[in-house]
């Protein structure tokens, strides 16, 4: 499969939720496929909080993309016959405008000055990317758990543009388990002395440690027991493979291990900025979620997991009880997806199966 | 789903309504009352290679167990609901009717006799039944709560149900004949139309 990457630059800026401003910015996008003549086949992916532009593939840099699974030629979401885009959010740090990046009035790296971004932010930064691309409209919008909210808010905020949502591992808003757990790695990260508040950069160092513990709590919230049980259970870890002596068990060593390779390359300004996103979503805006939704147009189709215990299948089906009231064509399937929250990132036959029937359908 | 019997329905179905199909299978009546009455239908499945089909036809569908609870779709006002050959394997018949009446102005239930003669042979001879239209042993059945004609009216009675109109469906899935004549004895399927 051919991956197409490119950076794209919005001279235009953007204004943000929160009041403030980018007065200009960029977005790297992969995307794979082609557009067809009618413009009918474009597919927009939406990454969950550290995900990136990088969805299907191989990468030299970036290795296997994060929804390879899903996404590919005679996959669910099949390239062969659907255009298919994927950009890094704003606020990342993998080559879209973030934390990370210069800011071009001062010269300097943005840091934690970077403007706060939300849902909705993105949502309208992908609109004026679909624009930019002169796609018409998206004929599926889709992603899991982050990514499943801005699903759902394009079908909000541009009813005319998107035919059909793919609202996955996902919920209208965070619940306060969610805001409580995201407020444990943040802080986490806020109290590494090499945090500088904020201002590491200028240091020259990074608070890899309060990355990698962020990133070890969250492991555990997006497994299942079950499947931490099945895979660890009460093994300890072998001597040879030890990342540390202090490890005892497999799952420690695990942890250590998964949270030591992402402190190496994710940003702590990013991390703190797009967990903020998603506390901050609320697709009801505090008021009402089904009186938010009575104007989507698009189809919805909201997967739930029995196993994933961060958004549970339930929240799921808020989304479509509210758009059923609103007369919305909206289904609702739950699998028991093996892997807990990270389960709309694997592949099943019945998931795929449900996912490309309602692409096709 | 014969289609006899889902014209039968598709004849107390209002052209542009609100339905609800609880039971719904692979969605092809739903399917069939969108493309003839124009609906806005949603049905109601466990199964899950059962909602792929619903996905595929471009029904929407919702997976849910019944027992469980059908109160959230109570706000959604519908003007009907629809259970097909399926209340006979709820764990509460006598709620679900109530709830489906709550939930929308009208429902349609269909359910196998087993008052039909057939039946009553076998249990006659000591057996339960087990017949073209109830196949399965009484170890591998889905019906936990199988009823007559007779049964399902006086339920309906009971619960101040009011029986709008009803149908009777002889063997061959056709109606009218010997099935009308004396129901609880020679109707294989009773289709009603209940109100409250």
């Amino acid at each position: 499969m051919k991956i197409k990457t490119e950076q794209i630059h919005f001279s235009e800026g953007l204004s943000l939720e929160s009041g403030g401003r980018l007065d200009s910015f960029d977005l790297i996008i992969e995307s794979y496929g082609e557009l067809n003549e009618s413009k009918s086949n474009a597919i927009l992916l939406c990454h969950a909080f550290s995900g990136n532009h990088h969805a299907a593939g191989e990468d030299e840099e970036l290795g296997i993309g994060w929804w390879d699974q899903i996404v590919g030629p005679k996959k669910a979401i099949d390239t062969e016959k659907y255009y298919v885009v994927c950009c890094n959010n704003l606020g990342g740090c993998a080559g879209s405008s973030g934390p990370t990046t210069i800011n071009a009035a001062t010269n300097k790296v943005f840091g934690k000055d970077f403007p706060l971004v939300t849902v909705d932010d993105w949502v309208n930064s992908q609109k004026m990317l679909m624009d930019k691309l002169d796609i018409p409209y998206w004929h599926l919008v889709a992603g899991g758990s982050l990514g499943g909210m801005q699903a759902l808010q394009w079908s909000i905020a541009y009813p005319d543009k998107i035919k059909k949502a793919g609202i996955f591992a996902a919920a209208a808003k965070s619940s306060t388990q969610n805001i409580a757990m995201n407020e444990v790695a943040r802080e986490s990260i806020r109290k590494d002395k090499n945090f500088h508040n904020g201002d590491y950069y200028d240091h020259n160092v990074t608070p890899k440690n309060g990355i990698k513990t962020a990133r070890m709590l969250g492991h555990i919230t997006y497994l299942s027991e079950e499947l931490m049980d099945s895979r660890f259970g009460r093994k300890f870890q072998d001597e040879a493979s030890k990342v540390d002596q202090d490890v005892d068990f497999e799952v420690e060593n695990y942890l250590q291990y998964k949270g030591e390779k992402f402190s190496e390359f994710f940003d702590a300004n990013s991390y703190i900025l797009m967990t903020k996103a998603m506390d901050g979503y609320d697709a009801g805006k505090g008021i009402d979620l089904e009186e938010a939704m009575e104007n989507i147009k698009a189809e919805l189709l909201i997967v739930g997991f029995y196993s994933d215990w961060l958004y549970p299948a339930e929240r799921g089906k808020e989304i479509q009880i509210a758009g059923m009231n609103n007369n919305i064509k909206s289904s609702f399937v739950v699998f028991d997806g093996e892997h807990g929250h990270d389960s709309f990132l694997f592949h099943s036959k019945e998931y795929s199966n449900v996912i490309k029937k309602f692409i096709e359908s | 789903m014969a289609t006899k019997l889902s014209k039968i329905i598709n004849h107390w179905v209002p052209e542009n309504s609100k339905v609800i199909d609880f039971g719904c299978g692979d969605g092809s009546l739903l399917k069939e009352l969108i493309e003839t009455k124009n609906i806005l239908g949603y049905g109601v499945e466990i199964n899950n290679l059962k909602i792929e089909k619903c996905i595929e036809k471009g029904v929407p569908v919702i997976k849910q167990d019944i027992d469980k609870g059908m109160n959230e779709f109570k706000s959604s006002n519908f003007d009907l609901s629809i259970m097909a050959r399926s209340i006979q394997c709820l764990k509460n018949p006598d709620l679900a009717l109530n709830r489906m009446l709550e939930l929308s102005k009208r429902c349609v239930v269909t359910l196998p006799n087993l008052g039909y003669w057939r039946c009553r042979i076998n249990l006659a001879s000591g057996k339960m039944p087990v017949t073209p239209e109830l196949p399965s042993s009484w170890y591998e059945t889905e019906n936990i709560h199988l009823c007559t004609i007779k049964d399902f009216e006086n339920l309906c009675k009971k619960e101040n149900i009011k029986i709008k109109d009803k149908v009777f469906l002889n063997k061959d899935g056709s109606h009218g004949g010997l099935a009308s004549i004396k129901p609880n004895l020679l109707a294989v399927e009773g289709v009603y139309l209940l109100e409250k």
